[in-house]
């Protein structure tokens, strides 16, 4: 899930980039040092949207670096247990399948797979149904739901189901 | 100022909906009790902390309400549902069946399929058994293949010998390596040579069996050789396996394939490495394109590229050791008598083996001790019955000098005198070699 809000972060410059353009300065800072990481409180930051503030700079002794306390607006991605969520498999093997939301990795062990779905080996391995109506491999997009996460300092893992109405392959890419 | 600046990368009042804030922080304190905000520090004088303290949550109810979206409800669902679960396996140290956060690291690890990724006995066992019907199914077994000295030769640049360094010019282009077979990998500061009929012998045997790489370098080694011997990610997208996943030091194992023992075929140049499925293995002989491969095993001769020669395409041991796995295929999949599940690959390994020297009478004559068992029993595996006495039936006497009592026998009764490499070669060839190969000197 998307999640527009509001962080704060205390940003040092180096005294060189004082002047005229210290506030385009710090704003390319700040999404050069937050956009596409990952924090265990909030989930990925997707992009910095907007400074609702930058309060007034504090000098260190010393070194005559400045820190100053932003307060930003950002689009921040967090999977939820219980979430639906759509994704790209990325890799089909005979205990399920692994997908891709963004940054965040899904396993989809064959247990939580519907049981008329049956995994195919080949060099495109897949799952299908008995009638080869639906089939899940490499690049299908899928809408599972999310019953795990967990939230490291860098990395998202989930556990995703797709045994439940509404939920399975949303498009084939051998269809089209 | 002495004081050290606080950074808080936390939610404060949102323009947007405090709603979202307080779930957000609700939702964290249930789910992720071990992501401290600690480990957001990233810049070595920047300390953080949290402003709002994380709200305990007592119980879930509590989440309800804070937010519009559905996905409450179905959070609660999701969380009340109490299933016995097995937990057959964790991904991210999460239950792959139920999601629920497990402790410990228990079960076997399957990195090279996907990182975080473990499995249970029980649950091995299973996916073994669901896979062996489909794959019987499909008329093949596993093969799990090594990489160094048995499908290609590598040699660190700076170990080259100077009458190799000719290579350096003839190396083919990395943009397509499914037309070359001779890789300089600056990055690893390597050159890499393939084994003359690779490419041919992987597609054959992708046809009877589902591949794997097992090797004894590490991951992103095993990796980039996969990548040259396959491209397109046809055979082993998923199955490589280095030592960096193994679950004993120095062994391989079939535990971390997931193939039932009785369907694995292994080909290696070293035995010791398979310590516990000597029956799976197809022994291969060592390709030493590089001299620095061939000081490696002690070999004082040029090597194979100083030679600017290299195994025959057509006949070499990937050839001939292809003819193998296609009558090992063809026997397990063409006898009718049992049910295909009750087979054993190794035993018609075994009964393929017990064929090349059937009919042959062998004699040993002055064997060096320490090998004689380990010849005897290469003898007798091949099918050959070994005496200890000579007598009319012996069609072969083995010696490595044509001095001794025996070989001067073998001379007058008209049997073949041969050196023991003759066995080693069948044993590699998986067929008798013609005796005139291997005949022995007399010694001055
Ligand atoms: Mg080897
Ligand atoms: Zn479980």
């Amino acid at each position: 899930m998307f999640f527009h809000i509001v962080l704060e972060r205390n940003m040092q410059l180096h005294p060189r980039y004082f002047g005229r353009n210290l506030r385009d300065n710090l704003v390319s800072k700040l999404m050069k040092d937050v956009e596409g990481t990952c924090s265990g409180r909030h989930g990925f930051v997707v992009a910095v949207t907007g400074i609702e503030n930058i309060g007034k700079g504090l000098i260190r002794d010393g070194t005559g670096f400045v820190t100053f306390p932003v307060k930003y607006q950002c689009v921040v991605f967090r999977p939820f247990k219980g979430e639906i969520l759509e994704a790209v498999v990325t890799m089909v093997n005979k205990m399920g399948f692994f997908a891709e939301a963004g940054p965040v990795q899904i396993f989809v062990s064959n247990h939580l797979i519907p049981d008329d779905m049956e995994f195919q080996s080949g060099d495109m391995p897949n799952y299908t149904t008995s009638d080869g109506s639906v089939k899940i491999q490499k690049d299908s997009e899928v809408r599972l739901k999310i019953i795990g996460t967990r939230v490291d300092a860098t990395e998202i893992f989930c556990i995703g189901t797709i045994k439940d109405d509404f939920l399975g392959v949303i498009n084939d890419p051998a269809t089209v | 100022m002495k004081q050290m600046s606080v950074v808080a990368d936390s939610p404060v009042h949102s323009s947007s909906s405090d709603d979202f804030v307080a779930f957000l922080d609700n939702e964290l304190g249930a789910s992720s009790p071990d992501s401290s905000p600690d480990k957001e520090a990233e810049s070595q004088d920047e300390l953080e902390s949290v402003r709002i303290k994380r709200r305990k949550i007592e119980s879930i109810d509590e989440t309800e309400g804070s937010t519009s979206e559905g996905i409450i409800k179905q959070n609660l669902e999701a969380s009340v549902e109490v299933d016995v679960c097995t937990h057959p396996g964790s991904f991210g140290s999460m239950c792959i069946r139920c999601g629920q956060k497990l402790d410990g690291e228990s079960g076997v690890t399957f990195g090279y399929i996907h990182k975080g990724l473990r499995l249970h006995e029980e649950e091995i066992s299973r996916l073994r058994n669901t896979d062996m019907k489909s794959l019987l199914g499909h008329k093949k077994l596993y093969f799990v293949l090594d990489l160094d000295h048995t499908l290609l030769n590598s040699t660190l640049l700076a170990h080259l010998s100077s009458e190799e360094s000719y290579l350096l010019n003839q190396t083919d282009s990395l943009a397509d390596v499914s037309k070359g077979s001779l890789f300089k990998l600056e990055h690893m500061h390597m050159m890499t040579k393939l084994r003359p009929f690779v490419r041919s012998f992987l597609k054959e045997a992708s046809k009877m069996f589902e591949m794997y790489i097992y090797t004894m370098g590490d991951r992103p080694y095993a990796l980039e050789m996969a990548k040259l011997l396959d491209p397109q990610g046809e055979y082993f997208n998923a199955k490589v396996i280095s030592r960096d996943d193994g679950t004993q030091k120095h062994q391989k194992g079939l535990d971390v394939v997931l193939g039932q023992e009785s369907a694995v075929l292994i080909l290696d140049d070293t035995e010791h490495a398979w310590m516990k499925h000597k029956d799976n293995l197809i022994l291969m002989e060592r390709y030493h394109f590089f001299a620095s491969s061939c000081r490696q095993f002690g070999f004082n001769c040029k090597s194979l590229a100083e030679l600017r020669n290299d195994e025959d395409e057509t006949d070499g041991a990937l050839a001939k050791i292809l003819r193998v796995l296609k009558q090992v295929h063809c026997t397990f999949f063409n006898k009718h008598q049992d049910d295909l599940v009750d087979r054993d690959v190794r035993q018609v390994l075994s009964s393929v083996r017990s064929k090349v020297l059937g009919g042959c009478v062998i004699i040993f004559s002055r064997i060096f001790h320490g090998a004689l068992p380990s010849l005897r029993k290469m003898a007798e595996q091949l099918g050959a019955t070994c005496l200890t006495e000579v007598d009319p039936s012996v069609t072969h006497v083995v010696a490595t000098d044509a001095g001794t009592e025996k070989s001067w026998w073998a001379v007058k009764e008209n049997k073949f005198l041969v050196h023991p490499r003759w066995i080693e070669a069948a044993n590699y060839f998986w067929e008798k070699q013609p005796e005139e190969n291997f005949i022995i000197k007399k010694k001055q």
